[in-house]
């Protein structure tokens, strides 16, 4: 028995998209390389324009002292508690907005006249209320995560496939059981995707907030290096908010693909 | 001469071009030159100089640009779009020149003197009739500035040295700007705040503040000074025919306003012109003007011992890496080039 393969050309094969990982990494150096080179040749002044190496000596000197720590984990814990506090009051109105529908009629009019008004214009009325420490900083960061939140476990909730509830009441499940099992999960990706949205915005917000009378924080070491001049400084804060921008955005990734086994993307 | 925007730019160069071509006086049109300036009192003796003259007598014409802070006059004078600066010394200056720009500290415009008023420690009226009255008792306490690295920075970390305190003894809060510093006063959010007049006077006059002490009184230093790029530095004809221009209008300033007798201001001849001149281009009432004009050399001197001094406090509290040398930041040649040729 022979079986008579037959060739087919993949027509489609104009929309496939190799993976180029080595050019990937290729690029990001051959942008340091470039910066370098610009500010090795002096067309750049290094005081306008920091070399990459001048910024890593830099980092490392402030890793040894000690100072970067000082500031990096006072942004953190802000992050963390505005982020937290935020993101769970977020998921708690959305879920509530999406299932009851007085809920909905209370909140929903409120989130629409609320949400567009950008949070930073907020800050100096939180600093009356809550004053300058550290109060009106997490604040801005949790107003500024909780929109996503909400608006995005809302959608998610709202979103449910009417199918596989129907499928899970034909096999019997109670009410609880189909919130539980069938609504909360599948808003679940929805809810990933306002996580890492608020993780930009929180981000955003921190650097702003930390700007305004603070003393320690990345937000506040660019402000004072800028003040003092001191570019290379600025540019070490900048890098390590790049860093925690793309940390964060990575560690929720690794989060959703642990949380959500059953979706393959 | 005064700022001012001209729509028709172009025609108008080639207007002058073709004037340039066909007057063989042309040579004699003072040269130009780019100033920084706050509109603060402390520009007085810049404002003098332009309005009466001065500077294009000693044949260059100032182009005043104004900002709203020291700090970025610093950088506009590094980046080369200033040819001049005429602002308070700051970290940022000196870590400019760190950094590897060049520019120069050429002359004095303006001092903390005691007995001449303008930047005041201002605390909140509450706790001043609650006790709070010397500069000891502000150990903890919260005390808002303009920006980490500016004047009232170093100001109030020395005052509290004299004291016996440490910068660290109390909490810097860093507002941006000086409305800002007020604000913070006015709603309890600082308990003390450093501000130039007149804003001193207005937090009294609001009664939500108290004046403290005037801060030179406490600490006197070199505050401002005039800077110059090093394009025009080595441009030596024109740096000296401005420097010309400064030094007589310092005089002038000098004698007309900062004329003292058993610690009060002796008004000169000139004093209400020179007043009026201030007023006009800050934009204050000539009232607020009469609170006080700073200190400054009639002659322009610089004090050259305290520009060491500022440096090695900035390097002593980690807010620049190392002092420089002198002779790479100050250039006295100007003023006694200038002094000379006035007094010849």
């Amino acid at each position: 028995m022979t079986v008579e393969r037959l060739v087919v050309a993949d027509r489609t094969a104009f929309l496939r998209r190799p993976d180029y990982r080595t050019v990937r990494v290729l690029a990001l150096l051959g942008l340091a390389v470039l910066w370098e080179a610009v500010t090795r040749t002096g067309w750049v002044s290094a005081l306008f324009l920091p070399s990459p190496s001048g910024v890593l000596a830099e980092g490392l000197d402030m890793v040894r002292s000690g100072q970067l720590f000082v500031h990096l984990w006072t942004s953190l814990a802000r992050l963390a508690w505005g982020f937290g506090i935020g993101a769970a009051a977020g998921i708690s109105v959305g879920v509530a907005v999406g299932f009851f529908s007085l809920a909905d009629a209370v909140v929903q009019p409120i989130i629409a006249a609320t949400f567009p008004i950008p949070k930073i214009a907020l800050l100096p009325l939180l600093i009356l209320w809550l004053g300058i420490g550290e109060a009106s900083k997490v604040a801005v960061v949790a107003l500024g995560v909780f929109f996503p939140m909400a608006i995005n476990t809302y959608a998610g909730v709202r979103q449910a496939d009417p199918l596989l509830i129907r499928a899970a009441v034909s096999f019997g499940a109670g009410p609880w059981s189909v919130i539980l099992k069938v609504i909360l999960l599948s808003a679940l990706p929805m809810v990933f995707a306002g996580l890492k949205l608020g993780a930009g915005i929180a981000l955003l917000l921190l650097v702003a907030a930390e700007q305004i009378a603070a003393d320690a924080g990345i937000g506040f070491l660019i402000l004072q290096s800028g003040n003092l001049m001191e570019t290379t400084k600025l540019m070490v804060g900048i890098v390590v908010l790049s860093l925690l921008g793309v940390l964060s955005h990575w560690a929720l990734g690794g989060l959703e693909r642990a949380v959500i086994r059953w979706r393959h993307t | 001469m005064r700022l001012t925007r001209i729509p028709c730019l172009p025609l108008l160069t080639l207007a002058l071009a073709a004037g340039l071509l066909t007057t063989p006086l042309a040579h004699a049109q003072p040269k130009p030159v780019k100033v920084g300036v706050l509109k603060l009192t402390s520009s007085a003796p810049i404002f003098v100089g332009v309005e009466k003259g001065f500077f294009k007598e000693a044949g260059v014409e100032p182009e005043l640009i104004y900002f709203q802070a020291a700090a970025p006059i610093a950088t506009a004078l590094a980046a080369g779009q200033l040819e001049v600066g005429a602002t308070g010394l700051t970290a940022a200056l000196y870590n400019i020149v760190l950094g590897g720009e060049k520019l120069w500290i050429v002359a004095d415009k303006g001092r903390e003197w005691p007995g001449y008023p303008l930047v005041a420690i201002v605390v909140q009226k509450e706790l001043w009739d609650g006790g709070l009255r010397s500069i000891k008792d502000l150990k903890g306490r919260r005390i808002g500035v303009t920006q980490l690295g500016s004047t009232f920075h170093y100001h109030i970390g020395n005052v509290l040295e004299k004291d016996g305190l440490h910068l660290s003894d109390v909490k810097i809060v860093p507002l941006q700007a000086m409305p800002a510093t007020m604000e913070a006063l006015k709603g309890k959010q600082v308990d003390a705040i450093l501000v130039p007049q007149p804003f001193p006077g207005a937090a009294e006059a609001q009664g939500f503040g108290k004046i403290m002490a005037w801060a030179g009184d406490l600490y006197p230093w070199q505050i401002a000074a005039i800077f110059y790029s090093d394009k025009l530095a080595t441009d030596r004809a024109r740096a000296v025919a401005f420097m010309k221009g400064y030094v007589k209008a310092s005089r002038y300033y000098f004698d007309a306003a900062l004329v003292q007798k058993d610690g009060r201001t002796v008004p000169g001849a000139n004093y209400e012109e020179v007043v009026e001149i201030t007023a006009r281009y800050t934009g204050a009432r000539p009232e607020n003007i009469k609170l006080g004009f700073p200190f400054q050399d009639r002659n322009g001197r610089l004090l050259v011992p305290d520009i060491e001094r500022q440096m090695s406090w900035w390097v002593a509290n980690g807010f620049m890496k190392k002092a420089l040398p002198l002779k790479s930041i100050v250039d006295t040649s100007f003023v006694e080039e200038a002094v000379k040729a006035l007094d010849r």
